[in-house]
């Protein structure tokens, strides 16, 4: 089994590729791989939690909660993130949140990277 | 190098695609870029399947834009996610997302 | 000793419509302050490539700062200049799209002895086989 991260910067609402990218993590951690995902740009919008699921538009929190389960560990760009008006006390519990060098340390450490650029 | 590139556009990323050059250059059609495995524009396939021999497509990005397997150009291997995965692993080497 | 791994950030979108080909610059400048979440003797040496349209977005006199409020490609060039990244700039590009070697900008006065490399394409391709992961931006 390998280490696999996904570097994932579309935002949830407005394209299906932050989609994309959750369903691929999902699929790599059920098989046995170690998974990470680097969330920044537009993507970081996705970990504000109490999120409503409207079947018209794609939704992140379930998904990321049931990855973060599986072990996947999840991380958000800070100043990314803040820059959106979101803040730790709004975010989904056990996402991480760090700068850029998470991204870079986690590719390091990784057999496959998979890095999906945004809008 | 053994290089899987994925091919998410239907328009815009031939440029760049162009001049990738590998040992073993591998074509992943998902999103919208598995237009090119169907779409005959003007008659003419697209010139994405000319690029490699190695040329798959995205089996639930098909389905959830309402294209059938018997759709798709017979060079692409149809995959699913489980053996996206196998290929990202075991295939190549270094992944690119264009 | 740890390992060095090698990685190449190619920045093929052009700059300000979107944010991702800054993203790219800024995730390559990252590298210098990985070492706190790496081991000892462990290394992330990025190659910071600029192809396509990516080259638009190098233009020196760029005043995004006094227009919209937001730090200028050029400026982070700079700072990518400042950390010793090694920038290339595809020579083949710039010829493409009419833009003169010398408009583009330096950090000699912040003091950088990098300068951006002005390369065929075919040293942003060996850099990319050299490199253990590659990245588009």
């Amino acid at each position: 089994m390998g280490t696999l991260t996904i570097g994932c910067f579309p935002g949830l609402v407005g394209n299906m590729t932050y989609d994309f990218a959750l369903k691929l993590a999902d699929v790599a951690a059920t098989k046995g791989h170690k998974v990470n995902i680097w969330f920044s740009g537009n993507a970081t919008g996705s970990v504000k939690n109490h999120q409503k699921h409207l079947k018209d538009y794609s939704t992140g929190e379930k998904y990321l909660t049931a990855l973060l389960a599986k072990g996947v560990e999840i991380c958000t760009c800070e100043a990314c993130t803040v820059a959106r008006g979101i803040q730790k006390t709004d975010a989904i519990e056990k996402v991480q949140w760090n700068a850029m060098h998470w991204y870079l340390a986690k590719v390091h450490k990784s057999d496959r990277v998979l890095q999906i650029g945004g809008e | 190098m053994k290089l899987g590139v994925f091919v998410s556009d239907f328009k815009l990323t031939v440029d760049t695609l162009d001049r990738l050059k590998a040992d073993k250059l591998g074509i992943i059609l998902v999103m919208n870029g598995v237009y090119h495995a169907t779409l005959k524009e003007n008659g003419k396939s697209s010139s994405v399947l000319d690029k490699t021999s190695n040329l798959y497509a995205l089996s639930e990005d098909l389905q959830t834009r309402g294209i059938k397997d018997s759709d798709v150009d017979k060079r692409v291997k149809v995959v699913n996610y489980g053996e996206l995965v196998d290929l990202m692993f075991n295939e190549y080497e270094k992944l690119a997302w264009l | 000793m740890g390992e060095n791994v090698k990685l190449a950030f190619i920045v093929q979108k052009p700059q300000y419509k979107g944010e991702t080909s800054r993203l790219g610059i800024t995730h390559a400048i990252s590298y210098q302050t990985v070492e706190i979440l790496l081991e000892d003797g462990e290394l992330v040496t990025p190659t910071l490539c600029f192809v396509g349209e990516g080259v638009l977005g190098l233009q020196k006199g760029q005043k995004a700062m006094d227009m919209y409020g937001v730090t200028s490609s050029e400026t982070h060039i700079k700072n990518a200049l400042l950390v010793d990244l090694d920038v290339f700039i595809c020579k083949e590009d710039l010829a493409k799209y009419g833009i003169p070697e010398d408009s583009l900008p330096d950090a000699e006065e912040m003091g950088a002895d990098k300068k951006l490399q002005i390369v065929p394409y075919s040293e942003i391709q060996k850099a990319i086989e050299e490199s253990k992961h590659v990245m588009f931006f």
